[in-house]
């Protein structure tokens, strides 16, 4: 057994420098005395310690801890999206104005963002259902607790009780769905579960199949909560707008990642048959039509988070809602459950990254400045701050996936990869969808550019020399990618390689 | 299997019979002869007279919350302990690394004063 | 029947009774009281499974921690207002139907549906050794990280607590 240890620790490299900056940014925060910075420095050191340890991790699938635990070009690929996005959501939270008002506090908060970001990466390549869980009440008891930071606002607390509620709600759902699986196939590791389906060890005829599809949809349940897929989706506008807006970012693009993650994982590894890899189109055990269910949830999710987006007179709402629209899309990139419809998630996150942390940060500067989110007070902003102005409409038409931006690339391979199996229904309900959220990002185009301030001031707001320079450092991918995605898209074509039972 | 948990019934049903028969036994045996002053309610010789329900301070659930955290620790560590000569070393360093992330929560909390009541 | 059985109606009828006063309660403090015996069936339950240690730490960690910290919070939170804390149904019609809906294909697959039953219980005194070696061997990355997870609640519930102080103070 110490062998194994030793062998599963020497991949785990990266997961414990995540988890000993978590304890060293603890001990310094109560080791020293109002270095509230300094931790934040710590933790960000501690993130990119472990971002310079991920190329290094092997590029063969390895199973480690006893199949507890996969290391696999899939989840090293989240995981450089997961820690990166943790380290941008400390270098702006350096900057937030909202956090400084809890003076004394803002030590810990950045300790917590060590110990989600950890919990993120270990969810991209937990292979146990007990990983999967452990992993996801790590993350969601973390985020219960920053999304409620704020605590001189009360909507800040009422948001982490609403996620706490909701939260523990499907946990207990997904839970149970886990107990019938183990009930049905008498394992918790992904790869046992597969073996016991195809050996046929499992009974997976008549009732018992019907019980294996109740608990599959009891466990969506559980990771639908987490990306905010409708139905599961109602904790998803109150939280993010009440939560302080650094960590509705890190819960929009880091969170969602993980949970794409782990619940392709969770899919790819127990229920798909890699027979066809050929054609690069998995099929499933008994031909589940698996694809039809999630298409659905697809659907209703995209449909549901534009149509309500279009009535929100708050940014950091209506961001809420495109968000939930945003994971619509990528659950697409499940449905086809193809070589190409993987990657196309993969490169969708990237661009995602970009243009939706580009988006929040300039709500974020802009709250600090005029002390509101809400949309009418953008008007004529435009002329009193062109730089930000132009960052915040050129993310809003990366979002709505317009060229020449990066989001258009993104949308493009995830809508070629849905069409390319023959899902053309499904790619036309993502257009059409696309076509509707144009409609309210361009309301904020509108009132920052076409309708005058209020009061008719012009005065220019001026904003730091360092947002102005943050807001263009975003901008630059954001359209870069447009063109030059060439190197992102190969590196998320070699890393689809999820581990397998027998690889 | 179910036979080793008789004597558990047997004391869950003694303290039961006990319970019940102590509490009645006074009310059997006892003289009654109550008047006004013996059947109000004594509390340090003021009239209690506030509503019973009353805001705790946030200590007790903090008090409570640790409780339950190092509650949890111990039943983790029972097994261990139990099976520690066939786990050895190695099992002994698992522990420790287990005991001393929570011991870092530990020295958290009395620096942080959570623990003070003021 | 045997008397295994018995035992086995006794404390299933226990745990869902007192769930459903639990649920239907409309006092919280009620509620609360009648968890007890919701946790204290369910240990029972593992006792009938063999599973002795799991019983005890339900024991330990349910009734002996969860609840009292449940107690706590309704003690904390009551009469804020001078209002008395209940619980209230909204949606009462729709809710039902839903979760009746729920109840009834679970029932009916759980009932229809062959699981993989393990033929006769392994012949072992007692679950604490099998756990202490399985603990620290196989699930041995699951036991860490739940270190983990406690380090997060201790100091999150530190946080929490100490800000509350902080806002009285201001009040």
């Amino acid at each position: 057994m110490p062998d194994i240890i030793f062998q599963s620790t020497k991949h785990f490299w990266p997961e414990i420098t995540l988890a000993l900056t978590f304890i060293a940014a603890m001990i310094f925060e109560f080791a020293t005395k109002k270095r509230t910075t300094g931790t934040g420095i710590l933790v960000l050191l501690g993130l990119a310690a472990a971002l310079v340890q991920l190329p290094s991790a092997p590029s063969e699938p390895v199973s480690i801890f006893g199949g507890m635990y996969a290391i696999d070009p899939f989840s090293t690929f989240f995981k450089y999206v997961i820690i990166v996005t943790g380290m941008v959501v400390v270098l702006f939270s350096f900057q937030s104005q909202e956090l400084k008002k809890e003076s004394g506090h803002t030590g810990e908060y950045y300790c917590f963002i060590a110990a989600v970001t950890f919990g993120m990466v270990l969810m991209t390549g937990s292979s146990n259902l007990v990983m999967i869980y452990l992993s996801i009440e790590l993350v969601s008891i973390t985020s219960y607790i920053l999304a409620g930071f704020s605590k001189s606002l009360r909507r800040s607390s009422e948001a982490a009780l609403k996620y706490v509620i909701f939260g523990a709600l499907s946990s207990g759902i997904m839970l149970y769905g886990m107990s019938l699986i183990f009930g049905l196939t008498g394992t918790l590791d992904l790869s046992g579960i597969r073996t016991a389906l195809a050996s046929g060890h499992a009974v997976t005829t008549g009732w018992s199949f019907a019980a294996l599809m109740a608990a599959i949809v009891l466990m969506l349940a559980g990771f639908g909560y987490k990306v905010s897929v409708v139905p599961f989706h109602f904790w998803t506008p109150d939280v993010y707008e009440g939560a302080p807006i650094t960590i509705t970012a890190f819960l929009a693009v880091a969170s969602k990642a993980a949970v794409f993650a782990v619940m392709i994982r969770f899919f790819y590894v127990a229920f798909f048959d890699n027979m066809l890899a050929s054609t690069g189109v998995y099929s499933s055990f008994r031909n589940v039509d698996w694809s039809m269910i999630l298409a659905v949830l697809s659907v209703l999710t995209m449909t549901l988070g534009n149509f309500v987006a279009i009535w929100q007179d708050n940014l950091k709402r209506m961001l809420a809602y495109s968000s939930i629209a945003h994971a619509g899309y990528m659950l697409m990139g499940v449905v086809v459950m193809s070589n190409f419809g993987l990657s196309a998630i993969m490169l969708y996150f990237v661009m995602y990254f970009f243009m939706n942390l580009g988006a929040f940060y300039v709500v974020m500067v802009i709250a600090d400045k005029i002390g509101s989110e809400n949309i009418d007070d953008y008007r004529g902003f435009g002329k009193r701050a062109p730089i930000i102005s132009v960052g915040l409409s050129i993310f809003l038409i990366s979002l709505t996936g317009l060229p020449p931006t990066a989001g258009f690339v993104g949308k493009l391979f995830l809508f070629s990869s849905v069409m390319a199996s023959q899902f053309i229904w499904l790619a036309i309900v993502g257009v059409l969808n696309s076509v509707v959220s144009l409609y309210y990002y361009a309301r904020v185009l509108k009132n920052m550019y076409l309708r005058e301030a209020p009061d008719g001031d012009e005065s220019p707001i001026v904003f730091s020399k360092v947002t102005s320079a943050v807001v263009i450092l975003f901008i630059i991918p954001n359209i870069l990618l447009c063109f030059f995605y060439q190197p992102v898209l190969t590196f998320a074509q070699r890393s689809i390689a999820i581990l397998l039972p027998g690889l | 299997m179910i036979e080793s948990y008789i004597p558990i019934f047997l004391i869950l049903a003694v303290a039961v019979v006990f319970g019940v028969v102590s509490a009645n036994m006074s009310w059997l045996l006892g003289p009654q002869r109550p008047n006004r002053a013996k059947n109000s309610t004594y509390e340090s010789g003021m009239e209690p007279v506030r509503t019973a329900h009353d805001r705790f301070s946030v200590k007790y659930y903090m008090v409570a919350v640790l409780f339950i955290l190092f509650d949890i620790e111990v039943v983790f560590m029972y097994p261990w302990a139990v099976q520690y000569r066939n786990l050895g070393l190695y099992g002994f360093v698992e522990m420790v690394v287990f005991i001393g992330i929570l011991l870092v929560g530990f020295v958290y909390v009395i620096k942080k004063g959570a623990l003070q009541w003021d | 029947m045997s008397y295994t059985d018995a035992f086995f109606y006794f404390f299933a009828a226990l745990t869902v009774g007192s769930a459903l006063v639990v649920t239907f309660s409309r006092s919280v403090i009620y509620a609360a009281f009648a968890l007890l015996f919701t946790f204290l069936g369910v240990a029972g339950l593992y006792v009938l499974l063999q599973a002795d240690f799991l019983a005890v730490a339900q024991i330990m960690v349910y009734v002996g921690g969860i609840l009292i910290l449940l107690l706590f919070g309704v003690m904390l939170t009551t009469r804020v207002t001078n209002a008395e804390i209940t619980t209230g149904t909204v949606q009462g019609l729709p809710a039902t139907v839903v979760v009746g809906i729920l109840l009834g294909t679970l029932i009916l697959l759980v009932s229809r549906a062959t699981w993989n039953v393990q033929e006769s219980l392994p012949d072992v005194t007692g679950t604490t050794t099998e756990i202490g070696e399985r603990l620290l061997t196989t699930f041995l990355l699951p036991f860490e990280i739940a270190g983990i997870l406690l380090l997060v609640a201790i100091m999150g519930a530190a946080m929490i607590a100490r800000s509350t102080d902080k806002t009285k103070e201001a009040a």
